[in-house]
């Protein structure tokens, strides 16, 4: 195993805090990082203590912690979850038997104390690896409501300890449901919990997308009687409408701008065009007969893929932003639609109508190598959209009947349900929402 | 104002089993107390009586198209004809093309499918010397099915375009 420390200055830390959470929490840290071989499920053993409280209010406290500890790191899939050996403490002095650890098997021991300062809980937070070597120790204080996002900041740090990435925690997902009779836009927490409604149009509403910085959301409603875009500023509350003769359908964003792509038919065919936040076109994309639609982009924003009917069937393409040359991405299936390129370029997911009838959500490298089928024999998955981190996709499946969200890990293990709600869901697109 | 009336389209088709043009579908609009008498071309009744009119009101003919296609069908186009027709003696109305699709495929690609689907009826109506001032389009994806259900018989109901009178 290799060391490295980081210091990482508390300013700073503050700053990647109000990025991330709602609530203001304060750190100071010394880190250590170590790489933690995983086991053959690929999964990190973690060994999870009970936080310790005295007094009913914080013991109050430190359970809604647990949960919220449990919860989180459980919702990621990366973690076995293993609760302490009863020989966990020594008995006189109460000090960790890091050799019990290693006993079950784990990679790391958590521990945590909740304390009462002024009122409001306060919670020290610990993690040991198996040679009792601290590779982490901070504080989290919030108010007594901010217990959620108290014990998720401390899943994201341990999170970024563990693995070097940023997790899904603090990320949203936008999505349409019917629950109300009408299909309407609605937004949850990267979990599925904490459900708001977003339109109320009582028309059809379809294909949310929030902006990278997490400032717009774009979709298509059916308001004015026709399919036309609408882009909310999510501070400002104002919306623009791009309301064009034709369709003015499903958004993608350009990361890195305020613009995004979208497909109209005010030509007279269904081409990409660059639209700006204010509801401005920018410029024209695509220049084909057919359908182009869909657009997704490289996280440097340079290609942009999308589905054409160009060359017959609907195939994914990828086009270069700068030259305009598009090339064909997928060769296998007849009928291959919903790119969503990965946060870390590497891939780009996407479903296929396949023979069968069934619709499938697979992933393929940007050179159209490595094809790897996600989903399979559970009716229709589609709509991939990747998490922030990369690390997961969410998507609707109609395997229990009705369409409904679930999320699976980037390699398609761990499929579950995302949430329970009325109605049907679908068109999910996972984001981080300021 | 747009009111489409399953019953009257459930009749209308029960009328016209059998007749030879196996894809004139005929739909009500909302003052049509007296679709029920699609004739076996899927016009309105009463057009040659006259004393049909008032009773009677506008039917036009869906017409309906392969799995991810909008090419217009000998079938289709005998429809659009049917229809021209009756636009053409009906000069004072206009009409919004709806184009639907099934819902196998998907949603977004499927609104862009219904809006070539409207597109091909409304220029081949505007062949047949129909005024395009008088014709929209709305595309409605796999939104609004005609028919609930999920087998072959319902999608190709619903793979359709739809006229609405104004």
């Amino acid at each position: 195993m290799t060391f490295r420390k980081i210091l990482v200055a508390g300013l700073s830390m503050m700053l990647w805090f109000q990025l991330l959470m709602p609530v203001l929490l304060r750190a100071e840290e010394i880190i250590d990082v170590i790489e933690i071989s995983k086991q053959a499920s690929g999964r990190i053993s973690v060994v999870l203590d009970k936080t310790i409280a005295k007094g009913s209010k914080e013991a109050e406290w430190g359970q809604t912690i647990d949960a919220n500890i449990k919860g989180g790191l459980d919702f990621t899939g990366l973690f076995n979850m293993m609760p302490a050996p009863l020989n966990i403490r020594n008995a006189q002095n109460g000090t960790i038997n890091f050799e019990a650890i290693g006993s079950v098997g784990s990679d790391v021991y958590v521990t945590g104390t909740l304390t009462r300062k002024k009122g409001e809980p306060y919670l020290d937070m610990e993690v040991y690896d198996v040679t009792g070597k601290q590779m982490l120790k901070k504080w989290y204080a919030g108010q007594e409501k901010q217990l959620r996002p108290m014990a998720l900041q401390f899943c994201a740090d341990l999170i970024e300890l563990l693995t070097g990435k940023r997790s899904v925690f603090g990320s949203k997902i936008v999505f349409v449901s019917n629950r109300s009779g009408a299909k309407e836009i609605y937004m949850c927490d990267f979990d599925g919990s904490n459900i708001e409604q977003v339109t109320s149009t009582r028309s059809i509403s379809l294909t949310p997308a929030v902006s990278p910085d997490g400032r717009y959301i774009a979709w298509t409603d059916y308001t004015s009687g026709k399919p036309d875009l609408y882009i909310k500023n999510l501070s400002t509350k104002t919306t623009a409408a791009v309301r064009k003769a034709g369709v003015c359908i499903d958004p993608g964003w350009v990361p890195g701008t305020d613009e995004l792509a979208t497909t109209l038919s005010i030509d007279g065919d269904q081409e990409i065009y660059l639209i700006k936040s204010d509801g401005t076109v920018s410029r024209r994309l695509t220049r084909n007969r057919g359908i182009d639609v869909s657009p997704t982009f490289s996280p440097d924003g340079s290609r942009m893929a999308f589905v054409s009917t160009r060359e017959g069937r609907p195939q994914i393409f990828i086009q270069d932003m700068n030259s305009g040359v598009a090339r064909r991405l997928t060769f296998s299936g007849n009928y291959n639609t919903q790119p969503s390129w990965s946060p870390g370029g590497d891939k780009i997911s996407y479903s296929s109508l396949q023979k069968n009838g069934e619709i499938n959500i697979f992933t393929i490298a940007p050179d159209g190598s490595g094809i790897s089928q996600l989903t399979s024999r559970s009716r229709d998955n589609e709509y991939p959209s990747w998490s922030p981190d990369g690390s997961m996709i969410v998507f609707s499946s109609t395997r229990q009947g009705r369409r409904k969200l679930f999320v699976m890990n980037a390699d398609g293990t761990n499929q579950r349900p995302l949430l329970q709600m009325e109605g049907e869901q679908q068109q999910p697109s996972w984001s981080v929402i300021k | 104002m747009k009111n489409t009336l399953p019953g009257i389209v459930g009749l209308a088709m029960i009328l016209l089993a059998g007749c030879s043009s196996k894809s004139a579908v005929s739909t009500g609009d909302s003052t049509g107390a007296g679709a029920g008498s699609g004739t076996g071309s899927g016009i309105e009744s009463g057009s040659g009586t006259g004393s049909g009119r008032g009773v009677a009101g506008p039917v036009l003919g869906d017409i309906f198209y392969d799995f991810d296609s909008a090419a217009l069908s000998a079938d289709a186009q005998e429809q659009l004809k049917q229809n021209a027709a009756w636009l053409q003696k009906n000069n004072a109305s206009s009409v919004t093309i709806e184009g639907h699709c099934d819902e196998r495929g998907t949603d977004e690609y499927n609104i862009a499918l219904g809006e070539r689907r409207a597109v091909s009826a409304k220029e081949y109506l505007g062949s047949l010397g129909v005024k395009g001032t008088r014709l929209s389009t709305v595309s409605y994806g796999e939104e609004r099915p005609f028919d609930q259900g999920h087998n072959e018989e319902a999608w190709a109901k619903n793979r359709r375009a739809h006229f609405v009178t104004k």
